[in-house]
């Protein structure tokens, strides 16, 4: 009922591609997030698929209509301001009947789809109250009331949680993914938050400089990032930077750190003597007799385990996880890593340096 | 320097800072707001002369007559003026074009032009009057119309700055929220944008009700060259008239007592509805309820699209145009006329006392009103923050004819008379320009976290120091702001200044004289003297400003 399809989207201001090139489909009742750094064109995206901003280039179709050209107002796309904007001079009640009312629908409409929103996001008790007397949290779940109750079948989130504490954040965006699920509606959720992308969609697009950089699921992304940048990004890795020096037949690789030490990583289509990156995350680095030399730098309690950071031979950080009730290593201790050589992606080295690939602006 | 350090030292006593905003409290009363309404005290005291007056028929009926146009014609410039400055500030503030920061200063321009320049210009403009031989429209206007398309001139700008001030607060997500609901642009605007605009209707209206209430230079020109000054009136044209001494004039008609005893009526009944009137449109504004109960989806949609908005963006502009702006700047067509031989010596003489009248009394409005508008911006949830602010308000809205009537009667009844006329004035003009400088300060300094001031003292700054270091260079601009509109609204002052000393020849007192001794063009060259004269020293202070704050940036 809702399927989203961009073609060649770009949104030009002057001279500067807020987006460019994108092409995206999104399936009838799918939760997408949009996931990058801040100002890589996020909002300018979704603001183009409502209908808010037309695209300088590009089309926008919705169930196989081009609707690149239908006016705002008849998009029927409902839409969650980061800053929330619920208007501040009317009920709860009226911000949720706004829709039906402007669309003519009759009192009785209006009463009965604002009563039934409110009580879907748990708020009838507060009708009558202002926006201003309610929390942020419960503005923000009032605001997706309203946006729902137009009937659209499509939802953009744009950072609907950004503003709350961290515990309502939480509580918050599993409510949001039950509901929407349950109405079957289309949503697109932007986010700079990756917990929060990996935690909540079907699918994440990861985004960078105003095109699309990898789409996948959450688990795709977090396991098979395709480059330097998406594991950086989603989720926290070390990167390492090594040349191939064996490679068997069967893919079966094996990389040279600076400082000489050889680590086993997983398969790869790479030549020996290739300059490449390996990517391996804090949870896949354990301690072992032997393996890579490193100085632990710093020791810091997480909440629910150590958080170990060392400074390894081959001159890299390697940082590593040690659960809450074990033993950890001190500040100048030495250490021998060694890494879960399935969880070793090889990347090639990208042409400006690590530094520049990760860089978030 | 050594002087700076002690003061620093002072003010770190809580006594001496007590002192210092008693002492700013005390000569607000006693300067402004006390002489401001002092009149009303004359009802009793002058009672026989008032009541004389009372009872005569003819002059009851005059100044009934005077103050329902007074109020009338109030009333309508400024409903024209919210209709046609509600578009305006929707272009000026959501729109994006090349020739906005032009269009920009164009705005303000009548601002900076003396009322009674204006007075004559628009007259020109629209009726062709005898003795004047550039050619106008020529169109046969009542005074009454003529006089709100004068109003309108010195109100409008203000009206659009006021919406622009409160537009630029609203989320502009507001009206894109609505319209993502189903709202057409027309649907979003009428339910959601008008309604958040309550505070700054309110603004608006008040500022330019007030100001077309208490205009007094440009409308007694106007009537002068219409020739109908001795039988069409408003509140304030009438004091103007009382004192006239031309042919044709007031005081040529009546006795001494009855022109005392009908100036202190007038003044107090414009004082006591304008005060009234305050009141009632602050609760009216807040109570109002927009009607958005019923909408038409399909009305909505034509209206918001295709020729419709164009057609109101273009009506818009060709009234600023036509009506503000032609008008004011018609009084430059002399410039094309051989130029006469204008008494430079008396215009520079009349420049001089309005440079030293407007230039001092800023200078006493900047030093007393920012300890106020600091009292005012950091105690706004107190008791007596909220009363200061509304009665700071108070020299704005009198009409500022009855304000000098008061200011004279107050003065003189303490023996300062005539022989002070010069000090007369300048109180008079410090009265209802102290009002302008303190809002803008109140509005800069409650955009300023009190964070800044705090850390500076826990530094160990000085209270003093840490105003002079950290408060004053943000809110700089915001005085210079204010003090340009003080300093231009004194030097276009007529009213105030003829209705404290008749003879104290500031610039625009200069140019009724002329006008009404019939010598248009010698009029019209002073004006123009003047207006650039003004732009030179506006242009000149903006320069430096900028220049400051980019070397500081
Ligand atoms: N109206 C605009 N005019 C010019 N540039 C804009 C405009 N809106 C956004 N941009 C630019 O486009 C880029 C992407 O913006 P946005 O989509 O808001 O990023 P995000 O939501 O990912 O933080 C930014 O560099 C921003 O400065
Ligand atoms: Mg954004």
């Amino acid at each position: 009922m809702a399927r989203i399809k961009l073609e060649h989207i770009s949104m030009r201001f002057g001279d500067f591609y807020a987006v460019r090139d994108i092409n995206l489909d999104i399936n009838n009742g799918e939760y997408v997030t949009i996931l990058g750094p801040s100002g890589c064109g996020k909002t300018t995206l979704i603001k183009i698929i409502s209908g808010i901003w037309t695209p300088t280039e590009g089309k926008v179709f919705v169930d196989g209509m081009d609707v690149t050209n239908v006016p705002l107002e008849d998009r029927d796309v409902g839409y969650v301001f980061q800053n929330i904007c619920l208007f501040p001079h009317l009920t709860l009640k009226d911000n949720v009947a706004y829709s039906p009312r402007v669309k003519d629908q009759g009192e009785e409409a209006m009463g009965s789809l604002s009563t039934e929103y409110l009580s879907l996001v748990n708020m009838l008790s507060r009708a009558g109250m202002f926006p201003k007397e309610i929390s942020g949290g419960e503005q923000q779940k009032v605001a997706i009331a309203r946006a729902l109750a137009s009937g659209s079948k499509m939802l953009m989130l744009d950072e609907p949680l950004s503003a709350l504490d961290a515990r309502v954040r939480v509580e918050l965006r599993y409510e949001l993914r039950r509901l929407v699920k349950k109405l079957g509606i289309t949503v697109v959720h932007i986010t700079h938050d990756q917990e929060e992308a990996m935690s909540v969609s079907d699918r994440i697009v990861l985004m960078r400089y105003g095109s699309i950089a990898e789409v996948g699921t959450p688990l795709e992304l977090y396991r098979h990032p395709k480059s330097v940048f998406a594991a950086n990004f989603v989720g926290e890795t070390n990167l390492l930077e090594c040349t191939v020096s064996e490679r068997t037949k069967s893919g079966k690789t094996r990389v040279k750190l600076r400082g000489g030490q050889e680590v086993r990583a997983s398969k790869t289509a790479f030549n020996v003597g290739d300059p490449v990156v390996i990517s391996v995350r804090p949870e896949h680095v354990y301690t072992a007799n032997d393996g890579l030399r490193a100085e632990v730098r710093s020791v810091v309690f997480m909440g629910t385990y150590w958080r170990v950071r060392t400074i390894a031979d081959s001159r890299d950080f390697v940082d590593f996880n040690v659960p809450a009730d074990e033993e950890v290593p001190k500040e100048g201790d030495v250490v021998y890593l060694v890494f879960n050589k399935k969880a070793v992606v090889v990347f090639a080295r990208p042409q400006g340096g690590i530094e520049e690939e990760i860089k978030l602006e | 320097m050594s002087l700076l350090k002690r003061i620093d030292e002072l003010s770190g006593s809580s006594k001496v800072r007590k002192a210092w905003f008693s002492f700013a409290c005390a000569i607000f009363l006693v300067v402004i707001v006390i002489p401001s309404i002092f009149v009303v005290t004359n009802l009793v005291t002058d009672w026989d002369l008032v009541s004389m007056v009372a009872q005569d028929e003819a002059i009851r009926s005059t100044i009934i007559g005077a103050v329902a146009n007074s109020f009338s014609i109030a009333l309508i410039v400024t409903v024209i003026d919210i209709l046609v400055g509600l578009p305006m500030a929707w272009i000026m503030v959501r729109k994006d074009f090349s020739g906005k920061k032009w269009l920009d200063t164009l705005l303000d321009m009548p601002l900076a032009f003396p009322t009674a320049v204006l007075g004559i210009s628009v007259v020109m403009f629209w009726v062709a009057p005898e003795g004047v031989n550039i050619p106008g429209l020529g169109l046969n206007l009542s005074p009454y119309m003529l006089l709100v398309l004068l109003h309108i001139l010195f109100t409008y700008p203000y009206m659009v700055r006021s919406l622009s001030a409160i537009l630029e607060q609203i989320d502009p997500n507001y009206e894109t929220a609505a319209m993502t609901l189903g709202a057409s642009r027309w649907t979003a605007v009428r339910t959601i944008t008008i309604p958040l605009f309550r505070a700054g209707l309110a603004t608006g209206f008040i500022l330019c009700f007030a100001r077309s209430l208490s205009e007094t230079g440009g409308t007694y020109i106007a009537l002068s060259m219409m020739d109908v000054k001795s039988s069409f009136f408003t509140g304030p044209s009438f004091i103007s008239w009382l004192k006239d001494t031309e042919p044709g004039g007031g005081a040529l008609m009546y006795s001494s007592d009855e022109m005392m005893g009908a100036q202190i009526l007038i003044s107090v009944v414009m004082i006591v509805l304008a005060l009234i009137l305050l009141i009632v449109v602050r609760r009216l504004i807040a109570r109002f309820h927009f009607p958005m109960d019923k909408v038409w989806p399909e009305l909505g949609r034509k209206v918001s699209r295709g020729a419709l908005p164009k057609a109101k963006d273009f009506v818009t502009i060709a009234f600023l145009i036509v009506v503000v702006l032609l008008p004011a700047f018609y009084i430059f067509m002399y410039l094309a006329e051989p130029a006469s031989d204008i008494d430079y010596g008396g215009l520079l003489g009349s420049i001089g006392i309005s440079f030293l009248v407007a230039g001092v009394a800023v200078v006493v409005d900047i030093l007393i009103g920012i300890p106020m508008a600091m009292y005012i911006a950091r105690h706004k949830g107190q008791k007596l923050g909220q009363l200061l602010d509304s009665v700071v308000n108070v020299p704005l809205i009198i009409p500022t004819t009855a304000l000098g009537v008061s200011l004279a009667l107050f003065w003189g009844s303490l023996g300062l008379d005539s022989t002070f006329a010069l000090l007369l004035v300048i109180l008079g003009h410090i009265s209802f320009t102290y009002p302008l400088v303190v809002r803008n300060l109140v509005g800069a300094i409650e955009e300023v976290d009190p964070a800044y001031e705090e850390v500076a003292m826990t530094l160990g700054a000085k209270p003093f120091q840490a105003f002079r270091k950290v408060l004053f260079p943000i809110v700089k601009s915001a005085v210079i702001a204010g003090g340009i509109l003080a300093f231009t609204r004194s030097l276009g002052e007529t009213g105030a200044t003829l209705a404290i000393s008749p003879t104290m020849n500031t610039v625009p007192v200069y140019i009724t004289n002329l006008v009404n001794q019939h010598a248009y063009s010698e009029a019209a060259m002073c004006s123009i003297v003047l207006i650039l004269i003004c732009f030179v020293i506006i242009f000149g202070l903006r320069m430096i400003t900028n220049r400051r704050s980019r070397r500081n940036a």
